[in-house]
């Protein structure tokens, strides 16, 4: 093999792309895209989502529409003077959202009480006005039963969790959610990467074919240094995009805390102070910093994961003429890595599970799990040195049969390939 | 001297035999003809010169060295199926193919320059393909296969796809560059091609070479055995003739191979007899005929070497 004439190959493949516009446009805009969503993420979880409904109530008891009206006094609101049929037409009118009969028994015997209404009211309006009269009820009933402040201190305790992690260096805050959401990130980075660097690997390949250009290069190049040089020049381009991108992340966090709490400054005045305060704490954002050490995980872990699969792709591209006939050899590559995407989830919520440990040790999952893994929890050195040891393994395994199919379907024109045709050109 | 030596090879895909016991010589400093129907093995045999494929049996010698990514550098090869980068500029796809060929920037650089002048091409150097019109992206083309100055020059079907004027201008590079010393090797399927461009020859049909050797010599070895014969009236005489093998024919022109030693006066009289005779020629047979006279009538189709 020519170290030069790959050398060639993939300086060609990296500049013609770097320098296109489209690179440009993507380089920039997803930082961008990722900036919004973030921002959009922020807003929601800082704004009220709730439209405000009214509920009339027509208390026969006397005494738990105070209770609620002081518990919510834009949600609730006495009709005990009025008709029921009345209530009814208004809330058919769309006048009202609801109402609610309740009687004595409802706090004597704990009948539940039936909210009637328009029907557009969603679960978490239903689940807010069951806790309030869950309250109330409550309330009411230890006024009767004259229960001293000793013990309604009791029911109004909330006991809290902190997590303290222990390790190596001592005890650390423990940052689970964030942790987990990392992981799922990244392996999701991963998943995309791996699908679009592939897919462009596999249309830079195509395009050789459909330009006619490719025989002139296989009279110049071996398949297999012409295949390198692709692959490596592709790959050189995402960890170019990636670099901009974790720059553009380091940067960012570093900056996000100041800039967050001048959103939820912002935000703060329009809201009760006590909302406030449990809606967003800025200090939350001290979490985002991330160890480089998983960066070095994720490059390395996109790195064989993108060799193994793109690998693949450009297998399916030297085999095909255009880019219609791809589909039917698509499931190859598409399937195991959706079912690693698809199992993330589950590595997500529990990454120490014997299937989290296969799905992250196997190899053609193993890119997207196991820094899903990484990043949630702490992962034995073993396991991650197999799942790499494996992954090589197998990238040196798929290269040679994409290599045997890249010869001969690099000379072949015009007919579509079927699986039967594969398996005799890696025989030839 | 030898610089292309083929030593028997063969190469089949599957169950399909491509390449059957191929042997030829091409000998420095002229131009070699592959003649034969599609199908009939030529591009597979090329590829097989340009170590793109590798021969089942048999060897291949370039400059006396077996085919090699070595040898590669030394042949300079347009396929048949050709074309360029559309999205890459015009000079920076030639700097790519060059020194894919082992030239190294410098000396790439140069010879690029030259050509394009030549060509009259330098505006289009910052030019994509895509903006190239046809013909213009054809001469760019033999600017790719010619700019790292190998010795020997293949062309799979050039003329295939060229017009008119890139078809003149082609004819004149390979002329050209045989008078500067290179060897030429092209393959086609129109026998008329040959005759008026080629030294040397290699008849291929079926996957065999069928027969090789100096045009001249080959078309002498036949003997002046042809008749061109132009007249005026009505030609139906001619499907009186026996033993004859009339190879183009219209309503007033018939080009009769003569089968066997029969008198050619015989055929001259009773054309007269039918009709009015502007010309009567004795010449060599055209390759068309000597192709259909080796592989034998039965064994080919004819519209295939038209």
């Amino acid at each position: 093999m020519s170290l030069h004439k790959i050398w060639l190959v993939l300086k060609r493949e990296y500049l013609t792309r770097v320098k296109s516009k489209s690179f440009i446009i993507i380089t920039a805009l997803t930082p961008l895209a990722f900036v919004a969503f973030m921002g959009i993420i922020v807003f929601i979880s800082i704004s009220e989502t709730e439209v405000e409904k009214r509920i009339g109530i027509l208390d026969e008891t006397d005494v738990l529409v105070e209770r609620l009206v002081e518990l919510n006094e834009t949600r609730y609101f006495d009709v005990s003077d009025r008709e029921i049929e009345e209530l009814r037409d208004e809330v058919m009118a769309g006048e009202l959202d609801g109402y609610i009969v309740l009687s004595d028994s409802v706090i004597e015997h704990s009948k539940s009480p039936t909210l009637v209404h328009g029907g557009s009211g969603g679960l978490s309006f239903l689940s807010a006005v069951r806790s309030d009269l869950r309250e109330a009820v409550r309330e009411e009933r230890l006024t009767r039963q004259n229960v001293s402040d000793e013990i309604r201190d009791i029911f109004d305790t909330r006991t809290g969790l902190e997590a303290i992690k222990l390790t190596e260096e001592g005890e650390s805050e423990d940052n689970t959610v964030f942790a987990s959401a990392l992981g799922f990130v990244l392996g999701l980075l991963i998943f995309f990467g791996i699908f679009f660097y592939g897919a462009l690997l596999m249309r830079s390949v195509i395009e050789e074919k459909t330009n006619r250009v490719l025989e002139v290069i296989a009279s110049s190049v071996k398949p297999i240094e012409l295949m390198f040089g692709k692959l490596f020049g592709v790959l050189s381009i995402a960890l170019t995009q990636f670099g901009i991108w974790i720059l553009f992340y380091t940067g960012l966090s570093i900056a996000a805390a100041p800039i967050a709490a001048m959103i939820v400054d912002a935000q703060m005045d329009s809201l009760p102070e006590e909302a406030a305060s449990e809606a967003f704490d800025p200090a939350m954002l001290d979490n985002l910093v991330i160890e480089p050490a998983i960066f070095i995980y994720f490059l390395l872990f996109f790195f064989l994961g993108f060799l193994i699969y793109s690998a693949l792709f450009a297998a399916i591209g030297a085999a095909v003429d255009n880019e219609q006939d791809t589909q039917q050899f698509m499931p190859i590559v598409g399937l195991p890595i959706f079912i690693a995407y698809f199992l993330n989830t589950k590595v997500m919520q529990a990454p120490d599970s014997s299937l989290s440990i296969f799905v992250s040790i196997f190899p053609l999952t193993s890119p997207i799990n196991m820094i899903s893994r990484i990043a949630s929890t702490s992962v034995p050195a073993w396991q991650i040195i197999v799942s790499i040891l494996l992954m090589i393994l197998t990238f040196f395994g798929i290269m040679w049969l994409a290599a045997r199919i890249y010869r001969v379907g690099i000379l072949m024109y015009g007919k579509k390939p079927s699986f039967k045709d594969l398996a005799k050109w890696i025989r030839q | 001297m030898a610089v292309i030596n083929v030593n028997g090879i063969s190469k089949s895909f599957g169950k399909t035999q491509a390449v059957n016991d191929v042997s030829f010589e091409v000998q420095k400093g002229r131009i070699f003809g592959l003649l034969g129907p599609n199908g009939a093995g030529k591009t597979t045999t090329i590829r097989m010169i340009n170590y793109i494929l590798t021969p089942d049996t048999g060897s291949i010698l370039i400059n006396g060295l077996e085919a090699s990514p070595e040898t590669q550098k030394m042949i300079g090869y347009m396929p048949e199926e050709r074309g360029l980068y559309k999205k890459m500029k015009v000079f920076d796809q030639l700097m790519y193919l060059t020194q894919l060929k082992g030239m190294n920037s410098h000396d790439a650089k140069k010879a690029i320059n030259y050509w394009l002048d030549r060509f009259d091409a330098t505006d289009w150097k910052k030019k994509e393909i895509s903006e190239l019109s046809k013909g213009m992206s054809q001469k760019i083309q033999f600017i790719a296969t010619i700019a790292h100055d190998p010795d020997i020059y293949i062309f799979d079907e050039p003329f295939s796809g060229l017009d008119p004027i890139n078809s003149e201008t082609l004819k004149e590079i390979i002329i050209e560059l045989r008078d500067n010393g290179k060897t030429i090797l092209f393959s086609t399927h129109r026998m008329e091609q040959v005759e008026q461009m080629c030294d040397d020859i290699c008849l291929f049909n079926n996957g065999k070479a069928v027969l090789s050797g100096n045009l001249r010599e080959i078309k002498a070895s036949f003997g002046e055995n042809t008749i061109n014969l132009e007249f005026d009236g009505d030609g139906s005489f001619l499907d009186k003739l026996e033993n004859v093998r009339i190879n183009n024919r219209s309503t007033n022109f018939a080009e009769i191979r003569v089968l066997d030693d029969q008198n050619m006066q015989d055929i001259l009289k009773l054309a007269m007899d039918h009709a009015e005779i502007h010309k009567f020629e004795r010449i060599q047979p055209s390759l068309t005929d000597i192709f259909i006279s080796t592989v034998g009538e039965d064994n080919i189709k004819k519209e295939e070497i038209q």
